[in-house]
C-alpha cells in the first residue's frame, strides 16, 4: 500500500493554513486525550531514567542481608518494599528505567534512524541495484526466526565477555563497568540487525512515491545533490510514516532487552538493574504467593510503559489514516 | 491458473533457494564461531584432550568450516538432520520432531482462539466507531498486549492453580485440561493486533460504493455487515493469518519454560546454551523456510483472489 498523502488532511477551519505540517500534526495529537496521557507517562519514565540519582531514594545496589530487611512489604522507608537481598525495589526500578532508556536509544539511533531511515531513503530514492541489494539483505534477515537468533547471538558472544572485560579493564581507561558495557553492546548488536527492516520498508515505499513528484524532478533539473534532495525534499514527506512506524515498534524494542535480561542473557551486573532481572527475581509462583510486591513493583511500571507506547502508536496511526479515525 | 501467476510462483520459489542458503550459511558460521563446542558439553568432567580430539574427528568438527557446511547441507538434503550431542542417545530428528509436533498443536489452538476473539472484536470496534466503546475495546486489548508473558504466567498460575486449584502444573500431554492456561496465555497478546487490523479493514470497506448501494436498497444492517462488509474486509486478513502461521510451529518460549511443556522453543534455548549444532541449525532453517513459504503463499493467495494485485506483481517482479 503506497500512500502519497503523508500529511494528515484536516478541515481547514480547524487548522489555519499558516501552520506547518509538523505543527498541525502536533496540534491534532494534543486533541487526543489518550495520546497525551501516554506521552506524559513516557516522558516521566524517560526523565526518571535520565535523572535516576535524583528520583532514587536508596542506592540500588546496596544490600541488607539481615532477615528482617529482606522481602519487606512497601513502607514509607521503602516505597515498593525490598527484594531478596534487602535492596530497595523503588530505587532499582528507577535505575532500570535508565537501562531501558539507554537500550532503546541505542537501538533507535543505529537500527531505526541510521539503518532503517537511511537505507530506506537510499533504496527508495536511488532504486536500481542499491535498492535490490538493500531489500534482499532485508529479506534474508527477516526470514530468520528473530528471537531464536537474538538468543543465539547473545549466548554466543556473552561467553567471551568475561575475557574481554578483563582485557579492557587492564589495557584501557574503562574500569569495572567494562563488563556491563560489553553486555550492553552484545544485546544491542543482537537486536539491531532485525530492528531496521520493517522501518526501512515503510520509508522506501514512501520515498518511491515522493521521488516521482514534480518538486523532486525540479530539484534534479537545477542540479541539486543527492544529499540535498533526500534531506530537503524526500525526508519531510517520509517523516510522519517513519515516526508512526517507529513508535509502533518502541514497546517491542524495549521488550527485547527485558526478555533477554529475564533469561539471564542481558545485563547481569547487580548494580545495573534491568526490568528483566527485577521481574525474574519475583516471577515464581511461590515467590509471588509469598511476596507479590517483588513482581508487581517491577512489572507494573514497565507494563504501563509498553501500554503507553501501544496507545501512542495506535493514536498516531489514526492521525495518518483520516478515513479510519474520528475516534 | 493464469500464466502470469504461475511464472510468478516459480520465480518466487527460485529466489527462496538462495535466501535459505544464505541464512543457513550465516547461522552455521555464527554457531561454529562461538567458543566451546558440543564435545565440551558431551564429555563434561570426563574431558581430556585425547578423547576430545578423537570425538571432534569423529563428528568432523576438525575440518574446515566451509567443508563442514557442505557436508551438513548435503546430508540435510538427503533427509538426514544430523546428530544431537545434548541427547546422546538420539538423532537430531528424534529430538526435534516430537517437540515440534507438541508446539504445533498448542500453537494451532492458540491461533484459532486469537483469531476467533480478534476478528469479532475488530468488527465490533469498527461498528462502534464514534462512541467511547471503540477506543475502550481496542485499548483493553492493547493493555493485555503490554503485559509480558513472563509476568502474566506466575500471576495466572497463582490464581488458577494455587488459589482456585482448577489445573495443575504437570504436563499430561496435549489433550488434557492443564493446557487451557498455557494456550490462553499464548493467544491473548496477539488479539490486539488482529482486532486493530480487522477494525481498519472494516472501516475502509464501509465507505465503498457497494455498501452504500446495499444501504440504499434498504437491506437490513445485519445483512450488510455480514455479507457485504465483513466478507470483503476479510480479504486483507489473509496476510495476517498467513504470516502468523510460521510462528505456530516454533512454539512460545516462556510458556514452554514455565509450564514444563516439552516443546520446541524450550529445546531451542537449551540447544543454544549447551551448543547442540545440528539441532539449532535445523530449527533456524525450519523457521526460516516456514516464513519464506508463508510469505510466498500470502502473495500468491492475494493474486489468486484479487486480479489487480496479480497484474502489479507481474510487472513489478
Amino acid at each position: 500500500m503506497e500512500r502519497t498523502a503523508s500529511v494528515p488532511r484536516e478541515d481547514a477551519a480547524e487548522s489555519p493554513p499558516s501552520k506547518s505540517p509538523a505543527r498541525r500534526f502536533l496540534s491534532s495529537l494534543v486533541r487526543k486525550k489518550i495520546a497525551v496521557l501516554a506521552i506524559t507517562y513516557i516522558t516521566i519514565f524517560y526523565l526518571a531514567g535520565i535523572f535516576a540519582p535524583l528520583f532514587a531514594t536508596h542506592d540500588p545496589a546496596a544490600t541488607q542481608l539481615a532477615v528482617e530487611y529482606r522481602f519487606q512489604g512497601p513502607s514509607s522507608e521503602h516505597w515498593l518494599g525490598t527484594d531478596v537481598q534487602g535492596r530497595d525495589i523503588y530505587s532499582r526500578v528507577i535505575y532500570a528505567t535508565r537501562t531501558t532508556l539507554l537500550f532503546t536509544l541505542a537501538v533507535v539511533l543505529t537500527g531505526g534512524i541510521f539503518l532503517g531511515l537511511g537505507l530506506g531513503l537510499l533504496a527508495g530514492y536511488k532504486g536500481g541495484w542499491i535498492d535490490t541489494a538493500i531489500m534482499r539483505i532485508g529479506e534474508v534477515l527477516s526470514g530468520i526466526p528473530t528471537l531464536l537468533l537474538i538468543l543465539a547471538i547473545a549466548a554466543t558472544f556473552r561467553t567471551r565477555i568475561a575475557d574481554l572485560a578483563f582485557w579492557l579493564r587492564d589495557n584501557t581507561f574503562i574500569g569495572d563497568e567494562a563488563r556491563t558495557l560489553l553486555e550492553f553492546m552484545v544485546i544491542v548488536g543482537a537486536t539491531v540487525p532485525f530492528a531496521w527492516i520493517g522501518t526501512s520498508r515503510i520509508v522506501r515505499s514512501q520515498a518511491l512515491a515522493i521521488r516521482e513528484s514534480d518538486f523532486v524532478m525540479a530539484a534534479e533539473l537545477v542540479g541539486a545533490s543527492t544529499w540535498r534532495i533526500i534531506t530537503r525534499h524526500i525526508l519531510p514527506g517520509v517523516m510522519p510514516l517513519f515516526v508512526v512506524g517507529l513508535s509502533g515498534g518502541m514497546a517491542a524494542i524495549a521488550g527485547t532487552e527485558v526478555a533477554l535480561s529475564f533469561l539471564g542473557l542481558g545485563i547481569t551486573d547487580p548494580g545495573t538493574p534491568s526490568f528483566g532481572t527485577l521481574i525474574g527475581e519475583g516471577a515464581g509462583v511461590r515467590t509471588f504467593q509469598a511476596y507479590p510486591h517483588v513482581l508487581l513493583g517491577a512489572a507494573i511500571p514497565i507494563i504501563l510503559f509498553f501500554f503507553a507506547w501501544n496507545l501512542l502508536g495506535d493514536a498516531l496511526v489514526d492521525l495518518l489514516e483520516p478515513r479510519t479515525s474520528t475516534r | 491458473m493464469a500464466p502470469g501467476l504461475f511464472g510468478y510462483i516459480v520465480r518466487r520459489l527460485l529466489w527462496a533457494i538462495p535466501v535459505l542458503f544464505a541464512i543457513s550459511f550465516i547461522v552455521f558460521v555464527m554457531i561454529r564461531a562461538a567458543p566451546g563446542d558440543p564435545v565440551d558439553t558431551l564429555l563434561g568432567h570426563r574431558y581430556n584432550e585425547e578423547t576430545a580430539e578423537r570425538l571432534r574427528q569423529h563428528y568432523g568438527y576438525d575440518q574446515p568450516i566451509v567443508q563442514q557446511y557442505f557436508t551438513y547441507m548435503g546430508n540435510l538434503l538427503r533427509g538426514d538432520l544430523g546428530i544431537s550431542t545434548r541427547h546422546t542417545d538420539f538423532s537430531a530428528r528424534e529430538v526435534i520432531l516430537p517437540r515440534v509436533w507438541v508446539s504445533t498443536q498448542l500453537g494451532i489452538m492458540a491461533l484459532i482462539i486469537a483469531f476467533s476473539i480478534g476478528i469479532p472484536t475488530g468488527i465490533y470496534a469498527a461498528l462502534a466507531r464514534g462512541t467511547f466503546l471503540d477506543p475502550l475495546t481496542i485499548s483493553f486489548w492493547l493493555a493485555i498486549d503490554a503485559v509480558p508473558v513472563f509476568v502474566a504466567i506466575p500471576i495466572l498460575q497463582y490464581l488458577f492453580v494455587v488459589q482456585l486449584g482448577l489445573f495443575d502444573l504437570s504436563w499430561e500431554g496435549v489433550w488434557s485440561t492443564n493446557i487451557i492456561l498455557p494456550v490462553a496465555i499464548m493467544s491473548l497478546p496477539g488479539i490486539a493486533g488482529i482486532a486493530r487490523f480487522m477494525r481498519a479493514s472494516i472501516i475502509s470497506v464501509m465507505t465503498e460504493d457497494y455498501v452504500r448501494t446495499a444501504r440504499a436498497k434498504g437491506l437490513r444492517q445485519r445483512t450488510i455487515v455480514v455479507s457485504h462488509i465483513t466478507r470483503n474486509a476479510m480479504l486483507p486478513m489473509i496476510t495476517v493469518i498467513g504470516l502468523s502461521l510460521p510462528g505456530v510451529a516454533t512454539g512460545s518460549l516462556f510458556v514452554e519454560l514455565f509450564f514444563g511443556i516439552p516443546g520446541i522453543a524450550r529445546e531451542a534455548l537449551q540447544a543454544i546454551l549447551h551448543p547442540d549444532y545440528d539441532v539449532i541449525l535445523f530449527l533456524v532453517l525450519f523457521g526460516s523456510t516456514m516464513f519464506v513459504l508463508a510469505n510466498i503463499a500470502v502473495d500468491v493467495a492475494y493474486g489468486f483472489i484479487d486480479p489487480r494485485v496479480r497484474v502489479g506483481q507481474a510487472r513489478g517482479g
